[in-house]
C-alpha cells in the first residue's frame, strides 16, 4: 500500500484493470444473451441500457487504458535505463486515485442508480429531466476522478521518457514502445482537459442549474458532442497506440530481425497522434453539420489511414525474410497485425460519409470498433502480457495452454464480431435490447452470442495459466533472445534495476551487446549480478499517496452524497499534499 | 451479391493461417480438409449473412440509398481487394518465412525507403480518390434534382419514444397530423424538415435513405424518393424505420413505417383525413371518453362542440399534478397498420391489451406512467368504456 517501486505498480494496475475485464466482459455477456434471440425479454430494457453504458466505460476507461499504463509501469523505466519513474509518489497516487475513481464508479450498482446514457452520454439525454436518478452523476463524477490519474500518470511518464534515458539512448534509438508511450501520454495529457470541461459542465447542469446543454434554456447538446469526440477521438489512438509499440516490440524478437522502417514507424505514430485531433466530427457525419463540415472530416478521416496502413506494411516487413517462431506472444502479435487489417478497412469505409449514413449508429460500427479494441488493442495486450510475464515473475506461462488459449479468443473474436458487419448491413441499429423476427437478424446474433462463450472460455484459459505459472519452472534472465534493454537484467528485476546505468549502443542494444560478446568468445548467459540493495539510493515507500488519494475521492464522493464529505475530502487531500511535500526527500534514483 | 469474398475472408483465410503457422508440418490431406470446411464455412456465411429484408441497406428503393449504396459497393470491392493484398502478403511471410531448424540468422534489413514512400503513396492516393469521390456524393445528394417533380414536404417531429408526421401542404388547406406511419407517394421526391421535441434521436429508413439526426433546437433537412422502377411488389409497399440514436429506456422500441403508395392511393388517403365519424351512440360515448380521458396529451381533430369541451375540462380537473406529454394525433388512427410506434399490428385485439395494460407492450411509455387512469385504480376504465374507446377510434360498427 505504500509502494512507490514501478514494478509493483505495474503488477496493482494489471491486477486491478484485468478484475474490471472479467467484470465488463460479464457486462457483456449480459448483452450478448439477451440479444441472442428475437424480441427476448431476459432482462428489461433498463438494464440493458445500464449493461452496454457499464461495459464500454469500464473496457475504455478501467480497462485497456490502465492495462496500457501497467506496462508503460512496468517497461518504460527498464527499457530507458531508469531506477524507477521520475516521481515515483507521483505514481502510486495515479494508480490509487484511479482505482478508488474506478470504485466509486461501481458503487452505482450497489446503490441501483447505474450509468445508463451510454459511454458517449450524448447530452441532453444526460441532464436532469430525461436521466432523473444519480447515475450520471456516478458516470461524470467518477470520470473526472479517473482523469486525475490519467493527466498525472501521463505527465510522468513524459517527464521520465525525456528526462530519464540511459546515457546513448538518443530519441532515434528509443525501442518504439518507448516512442508510442511518449505519444500516448502526451495525447493524454491534451485531450483530458477536453473532456474534463465537458464533465464539468455536465454535472453542473445537473446539480447546480446551469444549462449548458439544455436547449429549452438557451444551451446547445451538440456542444457535448463536439467536447466528448475532441477528446474521444484522441482516446481512440490513446487506446491502440500502446499495443502497437508492444507489437513492434514482439514481432522483430520473433522474425530475429531489427524493425523494418524504424523512422517510419516512429513518425506515422506521430503523425497519427497530431492527425487525430482533426477527424472528431467522423463521429458526428449524421448530426446535421452540413456537406462542407462533413467533406473536410472525410478527407481527414480518410488521410489518417495513411499512416495506420504505414505500420501495417511495417510489420509485415519486419517478417519478410525473417526466421518467425511462434511462440504465444508472437501468435498474438500476428492476430493483432491480421485483425487490425480488418478494423483499418471498415475504419476507411466509415470514413465515406456518405456511405456513413447508412452504416452510422448501427452494428456495422461496433464490429469496427471491437476489430479495432479487442483484436487490436488487447490482442496487442495478451502479447504484451505474455512476452514480459518472465521478465516479471521470472517464470514461463505454458506455451501449450498459450497456444490454446490463442486460438480459443482468436477463434472466439471472429465468431463474436465478424457477423456484425452483416447485422449492421442489414440494418440492426446499436444500442437496441430487442428486435422483431421480421427483420431477419436472429441468426447472426445467435452466432455471436455463441461466438461470445469461445471467447470466454479463452479468458478463462488465460487466468488458469496464470494461475499455473505460479509453480512452473525458472527462466533465465532473457528467455526470448530479446532486444531490449529490460532483458539484460535479472528476472525479476531487482528493486533498482540496474546495478550499473548501462551505456546504449544502439537501437537493439541488448542484441548489439550480445553479438559483440559472442564475437569476442564470452557469450553473455547471465544477467547484471546483484549488488547489495542499500548501496543504492531508492526512493523510501510514502503513504502519503494513498492517503491524498483517499481524500480526492472523497471530494467527488461527496457530490454524489453530501457535500460536507467533499469538504472532510479537501481537508485530507491538502494534509496529504502538506505531508507530501514535507517527507524527507528521497534523492531521484539514478543520481548517486 | 458481391458479398463473398468479404465474407470468405473473415472465416477461411484465418484457419488457414493457423494450420500452416502449426510449429510442425502436418499432411496435405488434413489441409485440404480444412480448406473444404473454410468454403463451407463461407458458404453457409453467405447463405445467412447477406439479406434485403426490412432494415436491410442492401435493397435501395430509391436514388438516395442507391447512391449510397453503389458508393459502399465500390468500397466493398476495393476492401476486399486490399484485404486480400494485405492479408496475403502477411500469410505468405508467415508460411515462407517460418524459422526452420539450424536457420543461421537472417538478414538484418533495417528498412527500404524507396518502398517505404511507395507504400507510403499508393494509398494516398487511393483514400484521396474514394474521399473526392464521396464528397461529390455529398453535394449531390443535398438536394431533389430541382427540374424533378415538385416534392411533397412533410415536417417530422421526434418525441420519447415515437414519430410525429405532419403534411402542411397535402390536404387543400386542411391540417394533416400522423403519427409513426408516414404515407407517401412513389416517384415524387420527399423534403423532410426533422425536429426533435426532447432528447436527440435519428431518423432512419434504409431502404430510403441514411440517417439523419433529430436535435432539439435544430431544423434537419433531408430528402429521398422512392422509385416504382425499384420496387418489385404491388403497391402499396411498407418499409420500416426505426430510430437509430439512444434516446433513453424504450429506444429500441421506437419504430416507425413508410408506406408507398401511387400518388392517386395518396390523394384519396389525404383527402378522406379526418376524425372518425361519431354516428352511433357507442361512438358518441367513446368520443366522450376519450375526451374526458386522454386528451391531455392526446388529440384528435375535429369541430369543438360544448358537451366536449365540458367533458375535457372535467378530464384536466382530475388530471391532478400530472405533467401532460405531446402524444400522438389520433385522428387517423383507424388506417394506421400498427400501433405504439410500430411495435404491434393495429387490431381491435391489440388496441384493447395496450388500452388494459401499456407497459406490458411497450416498457417505459409515459402513458401509463403519467395518464391517471393507469395511475389510479379508481380512475382506470372498464371493459364496457374500453370497447367504447376502441369502436371510436377505430370507426367500428
Amino acid at each position: 500500500m505504500t509502494t512507490v517501486d514501478h514494478k509493483r505498480i505495474a503488477i496493482l494496475y494489471g491486477v486491478t484493470a484485468f478484475i474490471f475485464l472479467l467484470i465488463g466482459g460479464l457486462e457483456a455477456g449480459v448483452i450478448r444473451m439477451q440479444l441472442a434471440s428475437a424480441d427476448n425479454d431476459l432482462i428489461g430494457a433498463g438494464r440493458f441500457n445500464e449493461m452496454f453504458t457499464m461495459h464500454a466505460t469500464t473496457m475504455v476507461f478501467m480497462v485497456i487504458m490502465p492495462l496500457g499504463v501497467s506496462f508503460f509501469n512496468f517497461v518504460i523505466p527498464l527499457a530507458i535505463g531508469a531506477r524507477d519513474v521520475a516521481f515515483p509518489r507521483l505514481n502510486a497516487l495515479s494508480f490509487w486515485i484511479f482505482l478508488f475513481g474506478a470504485v466509486l464508479m461501481h458503487m452505482s450498482f450497489v446503490v441501483n442508480q447505474v450509468p445508463d446514457a451510454g459511454w458517449f452520454s450524448y447530452a441532453n439525454l444526460t441532464e436532469k429531466p430525461f436521466s432523473p436518478n444519480r447515475g450520471l452523476d456516478f458516470w461524470s463524477i467518477s470520470l473526472l476522478v479517473m482523469g486525475v490519474a490519467s493527466v498525472a500518470g501521463a505527465l510522468n511518464f513524459i517527464v521520465t521518457i525525456i528526462n530519464m534515458r540511459a546515457p546513448g539512448m538518443t530519441f532515434m534509438r528509443m525501442p518504439v514502445f518507448v516512442w508510442m508511450t511518449l505519444i500516448t501520454s502526451i495525447l493524454l495529457v491534451l485531450a483530458f482537459p477536453v473532456i474534463t470541461v465537458g464533465l464539468i459542465e455536465l454535472t453542473l447542469d445537473r446539480n447546480f442549474g446551469t444549462h449548458f446543454f439544455i436547449p429549452a434554456e438557451g444551451g446547445d447538446p451538440i456542444l457535448w458532442q463536439h467536447l466528448f469526440w475532441i477528446f474521444g477521438h484522441p482516446e481512440v489512438y490513446i487506446l491502440i497506440l500502446p499495443p502497437m509499440g508492444i507489437v513492434s516490440e514482439i514481432l522483430p524478437t520473433f522474425s530475429r530481425k531489427p524493425l523494418f522502417g524504424y523512422p517510419f514507424v516512429v513518425f506515422s505514430g506521430i503523425v497519427i497522434g497530431i492527425m487525430g485531433w482533426a477527424v472528431w466530427s467522423h463521429h458526428m457525419f449524421t448530426v446535421g453539420l452540413g456537406p462542407v463540415a462533413n467533406s473536410v472530416f472525410t478527407i481527414t478521416t480518410m488521410l489518417i489511414a495513411v499512416p495506420t496502413g504505414v505500420k501495417i506494411f511495417n510489420w509485415i516487413g519486419t517478417l519478410w525474410k525473417g526466421a518467425i517462431e511462434f511462440t504465444t506472444p508472437m501468435l498474438f502479435a500476428l492476430g493483432f497485425v491480421a485483425l487490425f487489417i480488418i478494423g483499418g478497412l471498415s475504419g476507411v469505409s466509415h470514413a465515406v460519409s456518405p456511405s456513413d449514413f447508412q452504416q452510422q449508429d448501427t452494428y456495422y460500427i461496433v464490429a469496427h470498433i471491437h476489430y479495432v479494441l479487442f483484436g487490436g488493442s488487447m490482442f496487442g495486450i495478451f502479447a504484451g502480457a505474455y512476452y514480459w510475464f518472465p521478465k516479471i515473475t521470472g517464470r514461463m506461462m505454458d506455451e501449450t495452454i498459450g497456444k490454446i488459449n490463442f486460438w480459443l479468443i482468436f477463434i472466439g473474436m471472429n465468431l463474436t464480431f465478424f457477423p456484425m458487419h452483416f447485422l449492421g448491413l442489414n440494418g440492426m441499429p446499436r444500442r437496441i435490447y430487442t428486435y422483431s423476427a421480421e427483420l431477419g437478424w436472429e441468426n447472426l446474433n445467435r452466432i455471436a452470442s455463441f461466438g461470445y462463450i469461445v471467447l470466454f472460455v479463452g479468458i478463462l484459459v488465460f487466468i488458469y495459466n496464470i494461475l499455473k505459472a505460479r509453480n512452473s519452472r525458472r527462466v533465465s534472465h532473457d528467455p526470448w533472445d530479446a532486444p531490449g534493454l529490460e532483458w539484460s537484467i535479472a528476472s525479476p528485476p531487482p528493486a533498482y534495476n540496474f546495478a550499473e546505468i548501462p551505456q546504449i549502443q544502439g537501437r537493439d542494444h541488448y542484441w548489439i551487446v550480445k553479438e559483440k560478446a559472442e564475437a569476442a568468445g564470452t557469450p553473455i548467459t547471465e544477467p547484471e549480478a546483484l549488488v547489495d540493495p542499500s548501496s543504492i539510493h531508492m526512493p523510501s515507500p510514502s503513504y502519503w499517496p494513498i492517503f491524498t488519494a483517499v481524500g480526492v475521492t472523497l471530494i467527488g464522493g461527496g457530490l454524489l452524497s453530501h457535500y460536507a464529505l467533499s469538504f472532510v475530502g479537501g481537508v485530507i487531500a491538502m494534509m496529504g499534499v502538506i505531508g507530501w511535500s514535507n517527507e524527507p526527500a528521497a534523492a531521484p534514483s539514478d543520481h548517486h | 451479391m458481391g458479398l463473398s469474398p468479404f465474407r470468405r475472408a473473415g472465416s477461411l483465410s484465418k484457419p488457414a493461417a493457423s494450420n500452416s503457422s502449426e510449429p510442425t508440418g502436418r499432411s496435405s490431406s488434413l489441409k485440404n480438409r480444412s480448406v473444404i470446411f473454410g468454403l463451407l464455412a463461407a458458404l453457409f456465411l453467405f447463405a445467412i449473412g447477406c439479406t434485403k429484408d426490412g432494415m436491410s441497406t442492401w435493397d435501395a428503393y430509391g436514388p438516395v440509398a442507391q447512391k449510397q449504396l453503389d458508393l459502399f459497393n465500390v468500397l466493398l470491392w476495393v476492401m476486399v481487394a486490399v484485404f486480400f493484398l494485405v492479408e496475403g502478403a502477411l500469410l505468405y511471410a508467415i508460411i515462407r518465412y517460418r524459422k526452420r531448424p539450424g536457420q543461421p540468422k537472417p538478414p538484418q534489413i533495417h528498412g527500404n525507403t524507396t518502398l517505404e514512400v511507395t507504400l507510403t503513396i499508393i494509398p494516398t492516393i487511393l483514400v484521396l480518390g474514394l474521399g473526392i469521390w464521396s464528397v461529390f456524393t455529398l453535394f449531390d445528394l443535398q438536394d431533389p434534382d430541382p427540374d424533378g417533380p415538385t416534392p411533397l414536404h412533410v415536417n417530422v417531429t421526434a418525441h420519447q419514444w415515437w414519430f410525429e408526421f405532419e403534411y402542411p401542404d397535402a390536404g387543400n388547406g386542411k391540417k394533416i397530423i400522423t403519427a409513426n406511419e408516414l404515407r407517401i407517394p412513389v416517384d415524387r421526391p420527399i423534403t423532410l424538415q426533422l425536429e426533435s421535441d426532447d432528447v436527440i434521436h435519428s431518423f432512419w429508413v434504409p431502404k430510403l435513405a441514411g440517417k439523419l439526426d433529430m436535435v432539439p433546437t435544430r431544423k434537419n433537412n433531408m430528402w429521398f424518393q422512392a422509385d416504382s422502377d425499384k420496387i418489385d411488389d404491388e403497391l402499396p409497399v411498407t418499409l420500416y424505420g426505426q430510430c437509430a440514436e439512444l434516446c433513453g429506456i424504450a429506444h429500441a422500441l421506437m419504430r416507425f413505417r413508410v408506406t408507398v403508395m401511387e400518388q392517386a392511393g395518396f390523394d384519396s388517403w389525404a383527402a378522406a383525413y379526418g376524425p372518425p365519424p361519431t354516428n352511433s351512440a357507442k361512438a358518441k360515448a367513446g368520443q366522450q371518453l376519450f375526451a374526458a380521458n386522454c386528451t391531455l396529451c392526446h388529440t384528435i381533430d375535429g369541430p369543438d362542440d360544448p358537451a366536449l369541451s365540458a367533458s375535457r375540462l372535467t378530464g384536466f380537473l382530475t388530471g391532478g399534478d400530472i405533467t401532460p406529454v405531446p402524444a400522438p394525433n389520433l385522428t387517423d388512427l383507424r388506417t394506421r397498420s400498427t400501433l405504439a410506434a410500430g411495435i404491434i399490428d393495429l387490431s381491435e385485439t391489440s388496441l384493447r391489451d395496450w388500452l388494459r395494460n401499456p407497459e406490458d407492450i411497450k416498457a417505459g411509455n409515459y402513458m401509463s406512467e403519467r395518464a391517471v387512469l393507469y395511475q389510479n385504480g379508481a380512475a382506470s376504465l372498464t371493459d364496457e368504456e374500453i370497447d367504447a374507446l376502441i369502436g371510436y377510434l377505430l370507426d367500428l360498427p
